[in-house]
């Protein structure tokens, strides 16, 4: 459960101080698939990362699972972040001398108890992007929708309390960015949250909910009634000589 | 254990660029191989000296003709010595337990029947058996009578009985000592030990000190004074007292160099010191600068692949390490570098060690000390250099790393 209430972000340079987020309110209830909409500038990006706990509001209050965040200091956000929160960015962000399994499993490595059954969580992780034939190669052997999926493997494999993705399909060309897309759809019919921040509005109808945001506040916030179903999309694209999960 | 993890994240970096792990090495490589030869020298140095001064005896004193500073014998020529200066330092300094004079003539030529060598000839009193500890194993040692009746007799060392006698029992015999003959009446023990000069300590004949002066010789200077003192501890005074002795006597006022000099356990200590010296100083210089080279560029590439690995820290911070997690991340690979530059500069320095006992004379002692030394200096550079770069990159905004 996210509830983000009265959320400002402020950035001071000298004189100028810029409010990047106004007045920000909103709750995400568990299973919810929501996408935060708006163009380049808006704030997107600097809300993600306050509700991954990567950076905190100047002001206002960010309760995640009855938890304000607000109140913790940089090794409990650590802490928090690493068993409650799934990231995947544009840039995919992967370990590029490390195999996809390592990439994969790297969350565990700094979680108080590390699993003995890590290799084979990831190996998991990994088989539900469709990647298990791929486990030992590196990124550099991947393309550019493989190293997504690892990375949203790598999102995954703490089994987190929300999945955050800032223009995931934004390296991607359509065929992959809609394989990507797919995925985030099945892992919200299996339970999952899922906040997925574009500038795309046809990308943002593929969830239940868009938030718009305008000049750091949010300009509207509404369900989307028929959600554009990516396998469907996936489909009608030309066939590729892979398959996704 | 969450530190093992972390720590082993900092290898793997160091596995995957091993060029660069290289040059962040070398520095202390090569440091800590100075370190080793450095200490390896100073063992054998050390126990060169130990062994010159248990040769020399460690509550003697030689009071040696002609200045200079070298430990050997001085040549037979210099003649500022005399009996009279022997019996002036027993009759005034305190504390002695034995003053013998010597008089002694390198190389000199003796024969018996058709064989012929060299051997140092020692013109002494009886009480220079006591002073070297070393008695006769065949027939007796000098006595007060040969001395005072300037009697034709010696004693010799193994090394002349082998080379002069053969099979032959010398006792009894005559042998020509420039020319002169004298009845053999002793044989020494067997020392077996090298001179201060190299040479063989066997290789000697001992006469009563008059007839060496008189009859051999003839000169009226002896070439030293060997000196027992009964406490080790007043050593350095008594050495004191008998220079002022002597700069009397001698009517010598510094700044005027003395035409003598004391030997003792300290100065002999000191010369073996000293040959050693000069190249410990250059190896503790290149083991400074390597060190501190070393670390500085350590250090700098460091600096370099956390700008370089900004992203890398931004993502792990995202998926939960801990400021901590990332400083311990790279000091594990700072420490990492020097621990496995001192194991390489440990082996490189006992090998050059080894070369050095191998083929210099220069006393080398290879043992396991310098390692623990090596220990110390790999974590002091490791966690010296490290962790500023290592700080640097646990203060990283994840955010702005990210971008
Ligand atoms: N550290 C910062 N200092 C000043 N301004 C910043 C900083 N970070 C972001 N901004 C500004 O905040 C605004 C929103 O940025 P961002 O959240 O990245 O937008 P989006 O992701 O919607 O493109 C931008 O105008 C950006 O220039
Ligand atoms: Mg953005």
């Amino acid at each position: 459960m996210i509830e983000l209430e009265g959320i400002e972000k402020t950035y001071t340079r000298g004189d100028v101080v810029t409010r990047v987020l106004k007045d920000i309110s909103f709750e995400i209830h568990p299973g919810q698939y929501v996408a935060i909409m708006g163009a380049s500038g808006t704030g997107k990006s600097t809300l993600m990362n306050i509700l991954g706990c990567l950076d905190k509001p100047t002001d206002g209050h960010y309760r995640l699972d009855g938890t304000d965040m607000v109140e913790l200091d940089d090794e409990d956000l650590s802490h928090l972040r690493n068993h409650k929160i799934g990231f995947v960015f544009q840039q995919f962000h992967l370990l590029q001398r490390t195999t996809a399994l390592k990439n994969t499993l790297l969350p565990l490595i700094y979680a108080d108890r590390y699993p003995e059954e890590a290799e084979e969580l990831a190996e998991e992780a990994l088989a539900m992007v469709g990647l298990s034939d791929r486990i030992d190669y590196r990124p550099s052997q991947l393309s550019g929708g493989q190293q997504q999926r690892v990375a949203i493997a790598r999102a995954l494999i703490n089994n987190p309390a929300i999945l955050l993705a800032d223009e995931p399909t934004g390296n991607l060309d359509s065929r992959s960015g809609a394989e990507v897309m797919s995925i985030f759809q099945r892992l919200h019919r299996q339970g999952r949250t899922i906040v997925i921040v574009t500038h795309d509005r046809e990308l943002a109808e593929h969830a239940q909910r868009v938030i718009v945001l305008e000049d750091g506040q949010i300009a509207e916030d509404h369900r989307i009634s028929q959600p554009r179903d990516a396998e469907a999309e996936l489909a009608a694209l030309a066939p590729a000589e892979e398959n996704v999960g | 254990m969450k530190i093992l993890r972390t720590a082993s994240e900092g290898l793997e970096s160091l596995a995957a660029n091993k060029l660069r792990t290289c040059f962040m090495m070398a520095g202390t490589v090569v440091g800590i191989a100075a370190l080793t030869v450095i200490m390896a020298i100073g063992k054998g140095t050390e126990a060169q000296v130990m062994r010159r001064v248990e040769n020399f005896g460690p509550r003697a004193m030689m009071l040696v003709a002609g200045g200079g500073r070298t430990i050997g014998p001085p040549d037979a020529s210099v003649a500022t010595l005399t009996l009279a200066d022997a019996r002036a330092v027993r009759d005034e300094v305190p504390g002695l337990e034995i003053v013998t004079p010597q008089a002694w003539q390198m190389g000199a030529g003796l024969r018996f029947g058709g064989n012929q060598s060299k051997a140092t000839m020692w013109g002494i009193e009886p009480e220079w058996h006591d002073a070297w500890n070393w008695y006769t194993v065949e027939g007796d040692g000098i006595t007060d009578e040969d001395v005072a009746t300037m009697a034709r007799v010696c004693v010799i060392g193994s090394s002349v009985k082998r080379d002069l006698f053969g099979d032959v029992d010398p006792i009894g015999e005559s042998l020509y000592i420039n020319k002169v003959a004298v009845e053999v009446k002793g044989v020494l023990e067997r020392r077996g030990v090298a001179g201060a000069s190299g040479g063989d300590f066997d290789n000697r004949i001992l006469l009563p000190i008059t007839t060496a002066m008189r009859r051999v010789m003839n000169v009226d200077h002896i070439g030293g004074v060997r000196i027992i003192t009964s406490d080790a501890n007043r050593m350095a005074d008594q050495a004191e007292q008998i220079t002022r002795l002597m700069r009397v006597r001698h009517r010598i006022t510094p700044p005027a160099e003395d035409d003598f000099r004391i030997n003792s356990p300290l100065a002999i200590a000191e010369v073996v010191r000293g040959t050693s010296g000069t190249l410990t100083m250059l190896l503790t210089g290149l083991a400074g600068l390597s060190l501190l080279v070393g670390g500085v560029v350590l250090m700098n590439i460091l600096l370099i692949s956390v700008a370089e690995r900004t992203a890398e820290i931004g993502l792990r911070r995202a998926v939960g390490a801990t400021r901590r997690d990332i400083f311990h991340q790279f000091l594990t690979e700072s420490l990492s570098v020097t621990f496995l530059g001192m194991i390489l500069g440990s082996a490189l320095g006992w090998g050059v060690s080894l070369a050095i006992q191998r083929w210099t004379t220069m006393p080398v002692v290879v043992s396991w000390e310098p390692l623990a030394v090596a220990i110390g200096f790999a974590l002091l550079i490791g966690t010296f250099f490290g962790v500023q770069p290592a700080r640097r990159a646990a203060r990283l905004n994840p955010v702005e790393a990210l971008r």
